[in-house]
């Protein structure tokens, strides 16, 4: 008697096992919706001239230029994934004279696609940092996606003659920040 | 057909635990138990499995998520539930997958003399399949979000460990009653693998910091590596042989060799308690033969662009720099892979005596002169990290003379409701077996993340005294 009930409940409990058994709804083709969308910053540009690197022989040199490649824009990941890009600046002037800084984005031919133009004020004592933030969308965004250099144009405005002995910096900071689609 | 195959190995599933047989451990109304301790008191005339139905099994599965929680057909997009995913687990979360299909088995007894008691002979070949993964959760991070929203934080690349291997094992075993408390066994093996790729001792990181000089101190140092074998050809456009001759030559020991060994006991201290230990796949396989490691090691700190004034080169290509500084080299160097070695013990307590008064039993096999038992095992696996651990207790009960049962509760550190149930059947020699845990789950089983089932089809012949 004890052997048929302990098997009656055995089988009763294999039983309710499959009777209550089953499966939620599941599809996995949503797997193809994947889509990822990072947002990445990096450092773009910096430079640091001190005030007497201005002075060549005991003049002023008004006129400096430089021109990096840049070689990620036109990349084939970020040419297909690239979305939107910010490209920020702080510009940071401790020496007392004015100056204009021209960026110029440009192709493989060196032909200028875009430019962003910065006026710097002399330094009078008090931290003046310039901030500009440059976004690049649709059109906009291909000009950055062809940009292979970039050329730093810098200009120092005339004032007060600068020394070998003159203080003080024009320090430039920048990021970019890329948001990215990958599906 | 692809979705099927999809389906069954999510829905077939098994947590962390992938290769803990803690139902058919011990189990020794089933001759596959030798399997799991060479040295388990299995007792037989001869026996042999029923060729390619003799012992599958599988189980599948992932800790931390289940097949609903990233498939589920509820409206909320996948990218969504991915996410979710994502950022509730940890990278202590892994999927597993392991299969295991025995090709042939069979083993006989050898008499012993006068003095001596029975030794038994057991051999076999399976094939088996093994994949874990860990989460690679700062890799999945920076996919979906980025470092933007994540300056100061450094990124784990050693988040990376996968690995993935085919293989069969030709075994021989050999187990022997020393006396009437102690049993102990032995099982070579030899394996040959049919593939492998791993990556199991990655190790870098990626930080992005707010820094003075520049806008941020950006470094990536990367020390990842991924080793294959018998799987580079295929990639080649070029190449025209035939995968299904090449598996199956590799598959018959033309493939990368490797050795290993079981070891394992069973003692009676008293009549009715029993006391069991071993250790499973003790070994390594060598890999020699069509190997290609990939290697992604360097170190870079960006900057940034820095324009010379003063005439010099400006430089810039820091993207070249960085491809430069962290390259991506295919190398053709030989390694060693180790099996994942299983350690198991258990201790049981036999109750309700079945043998006749008059009955001149010698041996103390638990299963022929008691109906019940309770017991607990103890499972440790190694793994690329730490070692796996699971605890089990169990009940046994012979329900019938012809069919036996074993329930197991088993808890690890990912779960605690794990209740599994196996039965064996034996009608004239014709053993039958079938096994399955997690059975809570099975109320849902897309939400399950762990299942595992194991059958098999035996025929065995015992003596007549021993069949009892």
């Amino acid at each position: 008697m004890k052997r048929v009930s302990f098997n009656r409940i055995f089988l009763l409990l294999i039983i309710s096992l499959f009777t209550f058994s089953c499966s939620s709804d599941l599809d996995f083709n949503q797997a193809n919706n994947l889509k990822l969308e990072p947002v990445f910053v990096a450092n773009l540009a910096y430079f640091e001239i001190p005030a007497h690197e201005f002075v060549t022989n005991g003049n002023d040199q008004n006129l400096t230029v430089g021109s990096p490649t840049v070689d990620v824009f036109n990349d084939a990941f970020f040419k297909k994934h690239l979305t939107r890009a910010e490209l920020s600046f702080e510009l940071i002037n401790t020496i007392n004279r004015e100056y204009t800084l021209d960026i110029i984005l440009q192709d493989r031919n060196n032909q200028p696609l875009y430019k962003i133009n910065f006026n710097i004020p002399a330094y009078t004592g008090l931290a003046n940092p310039i901030t500009k933030t440059e976004k690049f969308e649709n059109s906009k965004l291909d000009l950055l996606k062809r940009t292979t250099k970039m050329t730093f144009v810098l200009r120092m405005l005339p004032g007060a003659a600068l020394t070998e002995n003159s203080s003080g910096n024009l320090k430039l900071r920048s990021d970019v920040t890329a948001h990215l689609i990958v599906q | 057909m692809k979705k099927l195959i999809l389906l069954f190995v999510l829905f077939v599933s098994v947590k962390s635990i992938s290769q803990n047989k803690q139902l058919l451990y011990n189990f020794t109304a089933v001759p596959q138990s030798l399997m799991t301790n060479p040295g388990s008191d299995v007792k037989y005339k001869f026996y042999f499995g029923i060729p390619l139905l003799s012992g599958i099994s599988a189980n599948v599965g992932s800790s931390g998520f289940s097949a609903y929680d990233l498939f589920a057909n509820n409206g909320i997009d996948f990218n969504v539930k991915l996410r979710d995913v994502v950022f509730s687990t940890t990278r202590k979360d892994r999927a597993a997958i392991n299969e295991q299909i025995e090709l042939f088995s069979g083993g006989f007894r050898i008499k012993g003399g006068q003095d001596q008691y029975d030794s038994y002979v057991s051999f076999g070949m399976y094939q088996e399949f093994d994949f874990l993964s860990y989460m690679p959760k700062d890799h999945a991070i920076l996919a979906l979000e980025g470092n933007k929203g994540y300056l100061g934080k450094v990124f784990d690349l050693g988040d990376l460990n996968v690995k993935a291997e085919m293989l069969t094992a030709l075994h021989i075993g050999y187990h022997k009653n020393i006396n009437e408390r102690l049993t102990v066994g032995f099982r070579g093996k030899i394996y040959s693998s049919i593939f492998n790729a791993s990556s199991t001792k990655n190790s870098g990181y990626i930080y992005t910091i707010p820094s003075n000089v520049n806008m941020y101190e950006q470094v990536i140092y990367s020390n990842l590596q991924l080793n294959t074998s018998g799987i580079a050809k295929y990639d080649d456009q070029n190449y025209d042989g035939e995968v299904a001759k090449d598996i199956k030559s590799r598959a018959l020991f033309g493939g990368n060799l490797g050795l290993g060994f079981d070891a394992g006991l069973t003692y009676y201290p008293k009549k009715n308690i029993q006391f069991t230990a071993s250790i499973v796949d003790v070994g390594f396989i060598k890999h020699t033969k069509e190997v290609e490691n990939l290697t992604y090691k360097g170190y870079y700190k960006y900057e940034g662009i820095n324009p010379k004034f003063n005439g010099e080169s400006s430089g810039g290509n820091v993207y070249q720099e960085f491809k430069d500084a962290i390259q991506l080299d295919t190398l053709n160097a030989k390694y060693t892979t180790w099996r994942p070695a299983k350690f198991n013990s258990s201790i049981q307590y036999s109750f309700k005596e079945e043998r006749a008064t008059d009955c001149n039993c010698t041996d103390y096999n638990s299963e022929t002169i008691y109906k019940s038992a309770v017991g607990a095992q103890l499972f440790v696996m190694s793994t690329p990290r730490i070692p796996l651990i699971a605890f089990t207790t169990y009940y046994r009960r012979k329900i019938f003379n012809a069919l036996q049962m074993k329930a197991t509760y088993t808890i690890d550190s990912y779960s605690f409701k794990n209740i599994g149930l196996g039965l064996s059947s034996n009608f004239g020699p014709v053993n039958f077996y079938i096994l399955a845990d997690n059975l809570l789950e099975y109320r849902d089983v897309a939400k399950a993340n762990s299942l595992s089932f194991q059958f098999g089809l035996n025929i065995i012949f015992k003596d007549k005294e021993a069949s009892n």
